[in-house]
């Protein structure tokens, strides 16, 4: 049986393969050919031999439940999503001005403030940021870079426009899904390729790999860098061991690491202790030096902010960076690009009113039922409103939360997020998705060719994460001269 | 370069799958032995206990030690971190830490030997499907062990799963050995030595060492020559003398090798000593708690030389601290 396209209902959103009037768009055109072409059985078919790949390789995520940890296979769904060549060069641009000026801010709150002396960024949201670590204040990292490693969350609004839903500047993770996703479909739709020319991904590890040595404090040798994960109970571990094994790094546990008087790192080996030069830490900043952050934290390494400080070390992201991950911070970013950088923005950020305004606080709580209220400093998705979709009763608890800690609350107009074909139960539907690109910066600027796109795979839910119930697409930037 | 917990883990992963594989050839070889035993002669389930080094635990929760629960204890059970089941869940959480020094397929087997062990093995086990589920266990075990044999590099971390197969089985065979003393033969009947025949025949049976023995050393299974076999004989792969043989051979390609080669080389020494003759008259128990003490000791010269790292590394790390000033 073929697949008709005329039978997808394209919703309100805007459908990142279908045109409104239900026939493929030109880029996409080659794509849904193939797939008609296959078949619904086929098309099934090679869907459960992802899913076999997926599981035998134990591509996997560890989901926290009370009953205990779960460690799920990673949901792929087999239907690629188009972004045009054209089209991602200016996005790919944005991100890269919006990185460089997160850091020069970052870098500037830690030093002299300039931004908050000239009255473009307020003093107050700085005194209660939660993530600001004055531990940090007086450090320079090297090329004055603190956030080498951020994952951007971008969604396509119903106008065609991409914006950016959120920086994440902490540990952002999903990289090794976006290179397992196109490995998985190289090897069960190799047709599908010869259709288009496709950038290739496979670079970021080595690209990683460079970012990080960058970071080395002896330069003139071959860096010894390591991964620092908190554990196999994380639920990223997985990726945390994929990205050691890709870049011939060692992946570390704290426990593994010890700073001597020297204020060296050293790794605890077989053969005795070896200096290590770079640490990509995926552990949150509370835990990786108990000296100096949380005292009861058995993840990370005693003395570990003494040896960063001394530049005996090279941390990726450098403790701190979160200081720019908060959302209320990221209302912000348009004037950071034109104070920092004199450029206009060139990917704009939703629409934010931030609670602590007492004009936009007024707002947010008449309008509850139609917006999105976020928490500044929670990530995953977790401890939000979505107005549209909530109870009175979440929202009067919400309301209360507003008026106890207006800082800490921000909100945002439900955007309708783009949609793409994805193969459920009852065939190809439409599902929302968002795009997490990855953009690395030390001496040089770089961005992932696409990124990981995530897909609600309930029917006309919002939420993509994989803690709750996402999966994710792989994602083709493709030259239009076809 | 080989972090120190990940060496540790290579070495348990080993040490608990291997013990898996050990206490399955046991249980078939000893069910095996038990048709053939005349009724007078009683055979201890609980000599299996402690053979597993786990008697103590069963009988914290049973009063005595029948058949049906001695296999559950030994196989299923998760009270019991010695059951296979357990050391083949430990395994596979272990091999979870350090998929990035192994072929990328070892953990899909390992992952595949679990699976099942956990969907094979039903809450009740018959004699009848014991045999083929635990050759089931053996065959894979088995073949993860080819899989490294065939694709893994001989570096540091294929060396530590080397070290710690070979300790664990030095270990098993020690105590197999020493279980001889538990099975109770009556010393008037007429049937005697035929038995203690068939006795050391089953010894070398669960330590799938008999047709070797028949090959090279003899078609009697005697108790001296046995006990000469399976504690010193060179080519037989678990005789202890090659399992300290093999440990000896994975030290020396370590780094900082001598403090360990010195504990293992006094072990080897006093097995040099022993004499089958002399010990089938007497002593055996005496010299098997003695062999056991020495594994005991070379366990841990390895867990402190490579796996609880002192601050030995003082002296290097305040020269690089000195040339960094440079």
């Amino acid at each position: 049986m073929s697949i008709a396209w005329e039978n997808y209902q394209v919703g309100n959103a805007f459908d990142e393969l279908v045109a409104p009037d239900g026939q493929p768009r030109p880029l996409a055109r080659g794509l849904c050919d193939f797939i008609s072409g296959l078949g619904a059985q086929e098309l099934s078919g090679r869907a459960a031999a992802v899913d076999a790949a997926i599981m035998t390789a134990g591509i996997t995520f560890t989901v926290y439940t009370e009953a205990g940890n779960i460690d799920r296979a990673w949901p792929f769904d087999v239907v690629p999503r188009i972004i045009a060549r054209g089209e991602w060069e200016r996005v790919a641009k944005g991100l890269k001005q919006r990185l460089a000026a997160l850091n020069l801010f970052i870098n500037d709150l830690y030093n002299e403030q300039r931004i908050i002396k000239d009255g473009v960024f307020p003093a107050e949201v700085l005194a209660d940021s939660k993530n600001f670590r004055t531990a940090c204040v007086g450090v320079t990292p090297r090329y004055g870079v603190w956030a080498h490693i951020c994952g951007t969350d971008l969604v396509r609004h119903s106008d065609g426009q991409f914006y950016v839903l959120e920086d994440n500047l902490r540990v952002p993770s999903g990289v090794s899904y976006m290179l397992e996703n196109r490995q998985l479909m190289k090897r069960l739709f190799p047709e599908a390729f010869a259709r288009y020319h496709i950038l290739p991904v496979d670079d970021y590890t080595a690209q990683l790999y460079d970012t990080l040595a960058a970071l080395s404090p002896r330069p003139s040798q071959r860096p010894v860098i390591a991964v620092l994960t908190p554990g196999v109970f994380n639920s990223a571990y997985f990726e945390h061991s994929y990205l050691a094994q890709q870049m011939g790094a060692e992946l570390v546990e704290g426990a593994d690491l010890t700073v001597l008087e020297d204020d060296c790192v050293y790794m605890k080996t077989i053969s005795g202790l070896e200096r290590v030069d770079v640490i990509y830490r995926r552990i949150d900043d509370d835990f990786i030096d108990p000296e100096v952050f949380r005292a009861d934290s058995t993840l990370g390494v005693p003395g570990l902010m003494r040896a960063w400080k001394k530049g005996n070390v090279g941390l990726a992201n450098a403790p701190g960076s979160g200081v720019a991950d908060d959302k209320v911070v990221y209302a912000f970013v348009p004037q950071m690009i034109k104070y920092y950088l004199g450029e206009e923005a060139i990917l704009p950020n939703v629409p934010s009113y931030l609670c602590m305004y007492e004009k936009d606080r007024k707002y947010v709580l008449a309008n509850l039922d139609k917006l999105v209220v976020k928490p500044a400093n929670e990530s995953g998705g977790y401890g939000m409103l979505i107005g549209p979709m909530s109870s009175a009763e979440e929202r009067e608890k919400f309301a209360a939360l507003i008026r106890d800690n207006p800082r800490n609350y921000m909100a945002q107009p439900t955007l309708s997020l783009s949609t793409a074909p994805t193969l459920c139960d009852e065939g190809l539907a439409p599902r929302h998705l968002d795009l997490r690109p990855f953009v690395l910066q030390s001496n040089k600027l770089n961005v992932t060719a696409g990124g990981l796109t995530r897909v609600a795979l309930r029917k006309g839910s919002l939420v993509v994460n994989s803690s709750q119930g996402g999966g994710s697409k792989d994602t083709w930037i493709v030259e239009e001269s076809q | 370069m080989m972090l120190s917990r990940v060496a540790e883990n290579l070495y348990w992963m080993t040490r608990y799958i291997e013990r898996a594989e050990d206490t399955a050839r046991l249980i078939n070889a000893v069910t095996l032995m038990s048709l053939d035993m005349p009724s007078e002669v009683k055979l201890g389930w609980d000599a299996l206990l402690k053979v597993a080094g786990v008697n103590e635990r069963f009988f914290l929760r049973y009063d005595e030690a029948n058949e049906a629960d001695v296999m559950r204890f030994l196989i299923q059970d998760e009270d019991n971190p010695s059951s296979i089941m357990m050391c083949i869940t430990m395994a596979r959480e272990n091999t979870r830490t350090f998929r990035e020094v192994l072929p990328w397929e070892l953990w899909e087997w390992v992952n595949e030997l679990y699976l099942f062990a956990k969907h094979e093995l039903p809450e009740h086990l018959e004699r009848r499907q014991r045999y083929e589920l635990l050759q089931g266990i053996i065959r894979r075990r088995q073949s993860i062990v080819g899989l490294l044999a065939g694709t893994m590099s001989r570096d540091d971390a294929f060396q530590f799963l080397r070290m710690g197969r070979n300790l664990e089985r030095a270990d098993m065979t020690s105590r197999i050995l020493d279980a001889s003393q538990a099975v109770i033969l009556p010393t008037d009947s007429p049937a005697g030595p035929q038995l203690n025949d068939l006795l050391w025949m089953n010894i070398l049976k669960s330590l799938s060492a008999y047709q070797m023995y028949r090959r090279h050393v003899s078609v009697h299974a005697s108790s001296s020559q046995v006990i000469d076999f399976l504690l010193k004989n060179q080519q037989f792969p678990r005789s202890v003398s090659h399992c300290l043989g093999e440990i000896v051979d994975v030290v020396q390609t370590l780094p900082r090798s001598a403090a360990v080669l010195k504990v293992v080389g006094k072990v080897q020494d006093r097995l040099r000593q022993a004499d089958g003759t002399q010990l089938a008259g007497h002593g055996l128990h005496a010299f098997i708690d003695e062999v056991q003490l020495g594994l005991i000791a070379i366990n841990q010269a390895v867990r402190e030389n490579y796996f609880r790292l002192q601050d030995l590394a003082q002296r290097q790390s305040s020269t690089e601290a000195a040339e960094a000033e440079e």
